[in-house]
């Protein structure tokens, strides 16, 4: 703009001083300049009139005209460009104004056709623009050569035809710009989407025709195998492969002429975004094409080489060829058709990548990990339910994490689906541990600090705190060595006593480093190994201590505390013990060894001592059976239940959980038997002496009847019952119940086992309350169909009726809560209504001494909803009343 | 019929008392220093038929400068024969 008002100034005082003459002559060369001008610029390539236009524009400068030349003739240039030019460009895509924005219904033809109008319109439009410079350069070039004169060759040669161009330039892009249909774009990103394809398609079929020596032929591993690249490394094998694919590709040369043409044009940035956002589609489609549902592959490495293989082979060649051109066509642009072949497509094979093409190369990396990072996240849920053969899913979302850095989202989803998908009445307790086990593992190869680990693993112990199950199930999965899981083979059980296999293991490993370790070294390499907390770490946490993430601990801590774990273990230890026939207990030996390591030598003692029981009978038993052997008995049993076929196991009941007492008549062989044995215990160990529990333990069976044997393993009582009809094949309930020793209730409900396995038929008898039962000596008796064979073996029946020999912890906690009912009662008597708080701060207060009140809150609560469905209390409003 | 039986018993100390008079704990469960009851830490009876851990009672009848007297009833303690 300075240059125009300068020279108009000029042309204001040259003015004053013009003659006619140079009047008329300035008008005639006027009239001539743009009568020229516009015959060349619509002269589609004549160029006959351009000698005339240097003359007349050299003429006008003389006056001092030189911005009016360069203005009109701008004027003229893009008034043309606009009608012709322009107009024709747009009405090339007019017909596919509503054809681009249907992505999904790809029909080849429409495509096709897009991309020969995108090639033609965009040749077209810069013949045109060619053609356009090329007038401008003559014009360019008469002012310069006058310039010259003017100054003697002082001035800038160049300056005039670059302020020139850069302004014709501005023209173009402004008029396309300003005309633009809003549908271009898209039809832009279409094309670049479909050649892009063709390129992946047919990098897909060279890199296949590479491998036809003997590899397999299966693209996923075609890509695999040719992993050795890492990112950024170029080798040669790189440079080799890019040489063929850009030789054998005329495509990346159409496509980088289309670029070149939309760069001419002015639309750069336009350009740019298409084929950069068809990239990023496509890298998209093939992340989610390779990473899909399947969990047992890494699919990182494969994205990366797809990325090498694909989009960073096309770019480069884009670049190369791009660059080349400005590079080559630098100094006389539009004098060079772009279709003339370019034998120097030198892609220098130097290996060096262009910085632009390492940006790239980033982008398209971190889009890559972000894009596979969202996919994991969003699949987590279903990752971690088959966590051990999605190890290597784990592994890929690690790395793609450690590069994007948005742990907080994995969070938040996660936990999110956590609610949703686990958190819910219908999942069964033994799952959700099973899930939060596998979270813990999965979640410690991502984060080993184990700080979203806390924050993911907050909700799960939260909501598992609330199920009253939730502790047995623990238990069983700690001690179940084969999985308290039916529906999972897999074995939660399993994983977790190997977890305790361990850690014993790295225990070990860490007390065998102190003693190589200085302590000073030790402490020295672990204050350079400081790594601060990400910043998504629970402050409150505190971070002074090297966050472990402990399984055992983390289970440890849905609980609260270990020794509500460790009676609950004892429980289920007292069972299992129990129900043993024989003594073989190295499998809880070597459980209960884990937990001494855990949870301390102390809180398992009692265990200890219930083991300790175990092993101490087996030998006791052999030292009783010894001195029977010395003094055989005279006399013959009519039973076949000698002493041989009598163990015991002898407990310290002290240490044991209370155990269900129920009296049973045993008959009267066994009862004498059982008292053999223990006249003889108290023979070996006086002055001790043992006190049976008949109802517990085990008898094996074998019933032989008519026309089949059967075996069973049953409780005494039932085995008692069975040995009621050896002498008398039928009997009443009634009388049956009184012979057994236990109410008629009981026996009914006792019998039923024999019933179901066809030994015993019911029958009503004389009073409707009584019912009689016959041995069935036959099959065919009943009718029933012989499934049952002989030697069969049955699992303990009393299993079966949910009959437990050891008191479970709820029944003690009841019996032991039932001290303070009486305080309960008397409070409610005086005070009317109570809330739980208050109940349980009163009794706090006043019940100090034998016994002491050390209940928790949730464990007054949980008696207290028991009375009141004894309906001695009521409950109405969180208040507790005194039922009337 | 043919069967093996698997029985349940619990031991206990055939003493008159429940508890040890020295430490106060059940005699079916061990002195304070023990781990294992039973064998491990066994009961003994003193003349004057009053039982106690031995333990206990060892404690005990070594911390008396003099003659030791049982705890319960003062008389001269005596292990039982």
């Amino acid at each position: 703009m300075t240059c125009d008002t300068s020279s108009s100034g000029c042309g204001l005082e040259k003015l004053e001083s013009l003659s006619d003459d140079s009047i008329t002559e300035i008008s005639e060369n006027w009239n001539g300049f743009c009568s020229a001008s516009e015959a060349l610029l619509k002269g589609s390539g004549d160029l006959s009139f351009s000698d005339e236009l240097v003359i007349r524009a050299k003429n006008l400068c003389k006056h001092g005209l030189a911005s009016l030349v360069e203005q009109h003739f701008l004027r003229c240039i893009e008034e043309i460009f606009e009608r012709n030019g322009a107009r024709r460009f747009w009405n090339y895509f007019e017909s596919y104004r509503n054809a681009a924005p249907s992505e999904t219904n790809k029909d080849p033809i429409l495509e096709e056709e897009i991309q020969q109008v995108i090639c033609k319109a965009l040749e077209e439009i810069s013949s045109q623009k060619q053609f356009q410079e090329k007038c401008l350069l003559l014009l360019a070039r008469a002012l310069q050569s006058y310039e010259e004169d003017k100054l003697q060759g002082q001035a800038n040669p160049d300056s005039t035809r670059v302020y020139l161009f850069s302004k014709y330039q501005l023209i173009v892009s402004s008029v396309l710009l300003a005309s633009l249909p809003h549908h271009f774009p898209g039809i832009l990103h279409w094309y670049f989407k479909g050649r892009l394809e063709e390129l992946s398609s047919v990098a897909a079929a060279n890199s296949e025709d590479e491998d036809e020596l003997g590899m397999d032929d299966k693209m996923d591993l075609d890509e695999k195998s040719k992993l050795p690249y890492k990112c950024g490394d170029m080798d040669s094998d790189i440079n080799q492969k890019y040489a063929v694919f850009s030789e054998n590709n005329k495509l990346v040369k159409n496509i980088g002429m289309v670029v070149r043409n939309l760069r001419d044009i002015g639309f750069t940035s336009m350009a740019e975004d298409a084929y950069a956002s068809a990239i990023f589609f496509l890298l998209k489609d093939k992340v989610h094409d390779l990473a899909g549902d399947d969990y047992r592959s890494s699919v990182l490495e494969s994205i990366k080489a797809w990325i090498q293989a694909v989009p960073l082979q096309f770019l480069r060649a884009l670049l190369d060829y791009l660059g080349d051109f400005t590079s080559c066509n630098d100094p006389s642009p539009g004098l060079k058709s772009p279709l003339a072949s370019h034998p120097s497509l030198c892609y220098s094979g130097t290996g060096i990548p262009s910085e632009g093409l390492v940006r790239w190369q980033l982008r398209l990396e971190y889009y890559a990990y972000e894009t596979l990072q969202d996919l994991r996240i969003a699949k987590l849920f279903e990752i971690i339910v088959d966590y051990p053969d999605s190890a290597p899913a784990i592994e890929d979302l690690k790395q793609c994490l450690e590069y994007t850095g948005q742990h907080s989202k994995l969070v938040d989803s996660f936990i999110s689906s956590l609610r949703y998908r686990l958190l819910t009445a219908g999942a069964s307790t033994n799952d959700i541990l099973h899930q939060y086990v596998s979270t813990i593992k999965a979640l410690r190869t991502i984060d080993p600090a184990g700080v979203f680990l806390e924050a993911v693993g907050e909700p799960i112990r939260e909501y598992l705190r609330g199920r009253k199950d939730t502790i047995k199930c623990i238990v069983t999965m700690l001690t179940d060595g084969t999985g308290g899981n039916p529906n999972g083979p897999g074995s939660s059980g399993d994983s977790l006593l190997e977890e305790l296999n361990r850690d014993e293991e790295s225990q070990e490993i860490t007390t065998v480093d102190d003693d190589i370790n200085s302590d000073e070294k030790q402490a020295w390499i672990n204050a350079q190994n400081w790594e601060p907390d990400p910043v998504e770490a629970d402050p409150s946490k505190g971070s002074r201590y090297r966050r472990k993430v402990d399984i055992l601990g983390m289970i440890v801590g849905i609980i609260g505390s270990k020794d509500q774990l460790v009676n609950e273990y004892r429980v289920m230890l007292a069972e299992k013990l129990l129900n043993k026939s024989d003594y073989d207990i190295d499998a809880e030996i070597r459980t209960l060894e884990l937990l001494k390591i855990h949870f301390g030598e102390s809180s398992m003692q009692k265990c200890e001592i219930m083991l300790n029981d175990l092993i101490d009978s087996k030998r006791t038993n052999t030292n009783i059976k010894a001195t029977i052997k010395h003094q055989l008995q005279p006399e013959q049993r009519d039973l076949d239940v000698s002493l041989d076929n009598l163990n015991a196991t002898i407990i310290s009941s002290n240490f044991w959980p209370p155990i269900q007492d129920e009296a049973v008549n045993l008959p009267e062989p066994v009862e004498q038997l059982l008292n053999d044995y223990a006249k003889r215990y108290t023979e070996v160990k006086t002055p001790r002496k043992l006190i049976w529990k008949k109802n517990l333990g085990s008898v094996k069976l074998e019933l032989q009847f008519e026309d089949r044997a059967m075996q069973f393993n049953v409780t005494p009582l039932h085995a008692s019952i069975i040995m009621q009809f050896q002498d008398q094949k039928k009997w009443i309930s009634k009388n049956l119940a009184a012979a057994v020793g236990v109410p008629v209730d009981v026996l009914n409900r006792r019998i039923n086992f024999w019933i179901s396995k066809g030994v015993l038929a019911e029958s009503m008898g004389a009073d409707s309350a009584d019912h009689a039962f016959t041995l069935v000596e036959t099959i065919n008796d009943t009718g029933k169909s012989g499934t049952i064979d002989g030697g069969c073996e049955e699992l303990l029946a009393g299993e079966d009726d949910g009959e437990r020999s050891v008191a479970s912890v709820e029944d003690q906690l009841r019996k032991e809560m039932t001290v303070y009912e009486k305080f309960i009662t008397g409070m409610l008597t005086n005070f009317g209504s109570m809330a739980l708080d208050r109940i349980h701060n009163t009794l706090k207060m006043f019940c100090i001494a034998d016994p002491t009140y050390d209940k928790s809150l949730q464990q007054l609560q949980s008696f207290l909803s028991g009375l009141v469905a004894e309906e001695k209390l009521e409950f109405r409003d969180g208040m507790y009343f005194l039922k009337k | 019929m043919h069967c093996r039986w698997h029985a349940v018993s619990s031991w206990t100390w055939d003493a008159q008392d429940e508890t040890c008079g020295i430490c106060r704990m059940a005699f079916d469960g061990c002195c304070p220093d023990c781990k294992l009851p039973g064998d491990d830490c066994p009961l003994i009876w003193g003349a004057c038929n009053h039982a106690f851990h031995l333990h206990c009672i060892l404690k005990w009848v070594n911390s008396q400068s003099a003659q030791a007297h049982c705890p319960m009833c003062r008389r001269e303690w005596q292990f039982k024969e």
